[in-house]
């Protein structure tokens, strides 16, 4: 037994102690979880909605800001630009701040997280397009159902796109003349694609690389699957959606259509598969295109602008940047994406999203109206940065200045190949896509390493499927 | 045994324990006083670094995606992540990162140090300073944004001056050997400031007395750098290699931007699997259990190296 006398002194002051001690851990246990929403000027009841901040300069967010507040003086709004580098850093930032309680109402989503959202965060949009029905005719009348279609989910409607990009073939002007070539037709195909690089190659120095492509999901090795007939995950259908082709698309545009796409079972084995990534093994080989991680998309601009690059696919949202380059009208054109087993092409398409989180879900609603406007768009995208979701803004007036000559090509890469289709984004698309990006490098190493790299795509993203998210 | 002997081993009473004098008022008013100074760098210990381990070692036994309530899962997540062949391919990529890194940066810290530490006038040494240190303070994201344009295969700068004396374009970013190359050719080239500076602070310390000694003894320029300088310089040099091996055991911007972790997985370090699991894949028990391996690893290295410090590590 240890000798232990406490003086009746040490023994208060332990006391005092204690007690202190313990007051302070019911106050704290007692406190509500301290989350951002407690920062002073965060909750100041207006309806917040996040954009990705590189797309929406100060001057598009008093645009949409200025515009919304006369048609609803009484509905505060907070434009929250937030700035990432790509859709998956945003989509990060978007739950970080979910995580931390400073939820927006509004999240601007792309086709990579519409079906990420719409399962785990998303309010169906259905109630409000029913109840609105007339005053979104015009709207529907206007955007092509492919693009509806891609931001539907299980039958739901969570989206109203307001832009989208398709793939198309963007080709200097200069390089093609160099080469003694022509501007292809519509319906080239892509033996004539291969014809025209190693033209380009010959009648250029060894700084120039006649084709330019990206590692992503969007733009990079998908559209070549899409054009050779197949797709990274098998790809149907989710039923319903009636109510949505019956109330607003005539019979012949509703034809086909669904509930949304699913995409659920890998294929990076399927043998069409394996032959696109052959041929860019092939292309790269022959030094006819970077390799896909050489091929970033940050300096992309610069190198087709001077003239190193004579083609590369990209969407209308390069009108506007090639534009901001010193690129004329006449330096640059646009042609269809070339025909393999098929001519369909690649889309990626954007709206807002209402959280279910949000308490202000009747406002939210009358804010995707009004950022779906045509007056709205016209304002916001005056500079051609994308493409826009409504036909009718398609005009020669909106190209004159930045080109390129066959505009047309944007808009009717869904009206002429009505197949073309969305990228493949399931609720896992993160990892869909970081699967994809790391077995395309691998794979296109040489072209014997395409078979064992698919073969451990497939697995990786046999995995990927499996995961709840 | 002996009646001497058994005295020898029988347990002495124990002496009385001395009583440690009263502290004075001014003693408790210096240690109150000490206690103030040092309270916010503890409190701020405790939050920004106990507190986040604690939290990490505790949802790395639960699945939690953000969105839903975290559900307890035990040691699943662990077994997880021992399955995941990306994890630990991540782990002998930031090992051999680390090795290269760390011997490359203080090499070239050392070298330089000795040589802007010879005759060289004082502005001079100034402007060496200034230029080794000044990478260190730029941000490493924005680094590697431009160094990925000079790397680049087709159209950069590096492999265009290569051109001009006959070398072939390297693929830098786009093979496994060249990717990790670059990116332990740009970590050095910004972090080996801070090694340099230790170093440049180590010389200054040694007396000049021992040099002057070895040179009576007849110790040539290398000889005495070997046998004189480095045991001296030990203590520096044991303090930069435990500063450069962690933080190279957290490497993360540099490969994140220049190669995204590829060709393939060549490149992905482990605080990049960390973030792709936690912030891309919503899996942020799985990202904690790693993050809990990674400071176990952390940990073990740096109480491996004190441990050998003891052998080689030389104070004055």
């Amino acid at each position: 037994m240890t000798d232990s006398h406490l003086t009746r002194r040490t023994l208060l002051r332990y006391g005092a102690y204690g007690a202190g001690a313990a007051a302070l851990a019911g106050t704290a246990a007692s406190w509500d979880r301290l989350t951002g929403a407690d920062i002073p000027g965060r909750d100041d009841d207006s309806l917040v909605v996040a954009t990705l901040g590189p797309a929406y300069g100060p001057e598009a967010i008093r645009t949409l800001t200025d515009g919304f507040k006369q048609l609803h003086p009484d509905i505060k709004l907070r434009i929250n630009a937030v700035q990432a580098v790509d859709w998956s850093d945003f989509f990060a930032k978007i739950l970080t701040q979910i995580a931390a309680g400073t939820a927006p109402d509004l999240v601007y989503v792309a086709t990579e997280g519409v079906q990420l959202f719409a399962q785990r965060l998303g309010v169906a949009l259905d109630k409000w397009v029913k109840r609105d029905a007339a005053e979104l005719r015009e709207y529907f009348a206007d955007v092509h159902p492919s693009l509806v279609e891609s931001m539907m989910y299980e039958g739901s409607l969570y989206q109203l796109p307001v832009e989208f990009n398709a793939a198309d073939m963007y080709l200097n002007h200069q390089v093609l003349q160099r080469a003694g070539a022509s501007f292809p037709a519509p319906d080239w195909t892509r033996d004539d694609f291969t014809a025209l690089l190693r033209d380009m190659k010959k009648s250029s120095g060894s700084q120039f690389t006649p084709y330019f492509w990206t590692n992503r999901l969007w733009g990079g090795v998908v559209p070549w699957l899409f054009a050779n007939g197949t797709n990274l995950l098998a790809e149907s259908k989710a039923p319903g959606g009636a109510w949505l082709w019956d109330g607003f698309y005539p019979a012949a545009e509703r034809q086909g259509r669904g509930g949304g796409f699913r995409w659920t079972t890998p294929q990076a084995t399927d043998a069409r598969v394996e032959e696109a990534y052959d041929y860019l093994a092939s292309l790269i080989q022959e030094d006819l295109c970077t390799r896909p991680e050489g091929g970033n998309g940050q300096n992309l601009v610069g190198v087709f602008s001077t003239g190193r690059v004579g083609v590369t696919p990209a969407g209308g949202f390069w009108a506007g940047g090639l534009n901001l380059a010193g690129m004329k009208a006449t330096d640059y054109d646009v042609q269809y994406f070339p025909r393999w087993r098929t001519q369909r092409m690649q889309f990626g398409a954007a709206g807002y999203a209402l959280l279910r989180t949000s308490k202000r879900q009747e406002e939210a609603w009358e804010f995707i109206k009004y950022a779906a406007r045509k007056d709205t768009l016209d304002r916001l995208f005056v500079t051609n940065q994308t493409t826009p979701a409504r036909r009718s803004m398609l005009t020669a007036a909106r190209y004159r200045e930045t080109g390129p000559n066959h505009w047309q090509v944007f808009y009717d890469t869904l009206d002429k190949f009505p197949d073309t289709g969305p990228i493949p984004a399931p609720p896992q698309v993160a990892e869909v896509e970081q699967v994809l990006l790391k077995h395309t490098g691998t794979a296109l190493a040489s072209r014997r390493s395409v078979g064992p790299a698919l073969r451990r795509m497939q697995s990786d993203l046999e995995k990927a499927m499996e995961r709840d998210v | 045994m002996t009646n001497t002997q058994i005295q020898a081993v029988r347990p002495q009473p124990a002496a009385p324990a001395p009583v440690a004098p009263k502290p004075s008022a001014r003693d408790r008013g210096s240690r109150l006083l000490a206690a103030l100074f040092l309270a916010p760098t503890i409190v701020g210990i405790v939050v920004f670094t106990v507190v986040p381990i604690a939290g990490s070692i505790v949802l790395s036994l639960f699945h939690w995606n953000v969105i839903d309530d975290p559900s307890f899962a035990g040691a699943a997540n662990y077994r997880e992540v021992f399955g995941d062949s990306t994890v630990l391919v991540s782990f002998r990529n930031t090992l051999v990162f680390m090795v290269f890194a760390v011997a490359l940066q203080l090499l070239i810290a050392l070298v330089l140090a000795l040589a802007v530490n010879g005759r060289m006038p004082v502005w001079l040494r100034s402007v060496f300073r200034s230029a080794f240190f000044f990478p260190l303070v730029l941000s490493a994201a924005s680094i590697s944004v431009v160094m990925k344009y000079l790397f680049n295969q087709d159209f950069g700068v590096v492999n265009w001056l290569l051109g001009l004396v006959g070398i072939a374009p390297v693929p830098w970013l786009t093979s496994e050997n060249g990717a990790m190359t670059a990116v332990v050719l740009v970590y050095v080239w910004q972090q080996f400031g801070f090694s340099f500076l230790l170093f440049v602070g180590g010389l200054n310390n040694i007396p000049k007395e021992i040099h002057e000694a070895a040179s009576l003894d007849g110790a040539t320029g290398l000889r005495k750098h070997l046998t004189v300088t480095l045991p001296l310089l030990s203590p520096t040099l044991l303090v930069a290699s435990v500063v450069g091996i962690i933080n190279a055991l957290q490497v993360f911007e540099q490969p994140y931007v220049l190669t995204n972790g590829g060709p393939g997985d060549s490149t992905r370090t482990v605080v990049m699997v960390i973030y792709e699991n936690a912030f891309e894949q919503l899996r942020f028990g799985e990202a904690s259990a790693v993050g809990v391996l990674l400071f176990v690893l952390i940990m073990a290295v740096t109480a491996l190296q004190f441990r050998l410090s003891r052998r080689f590590v030389h104070y004055q």
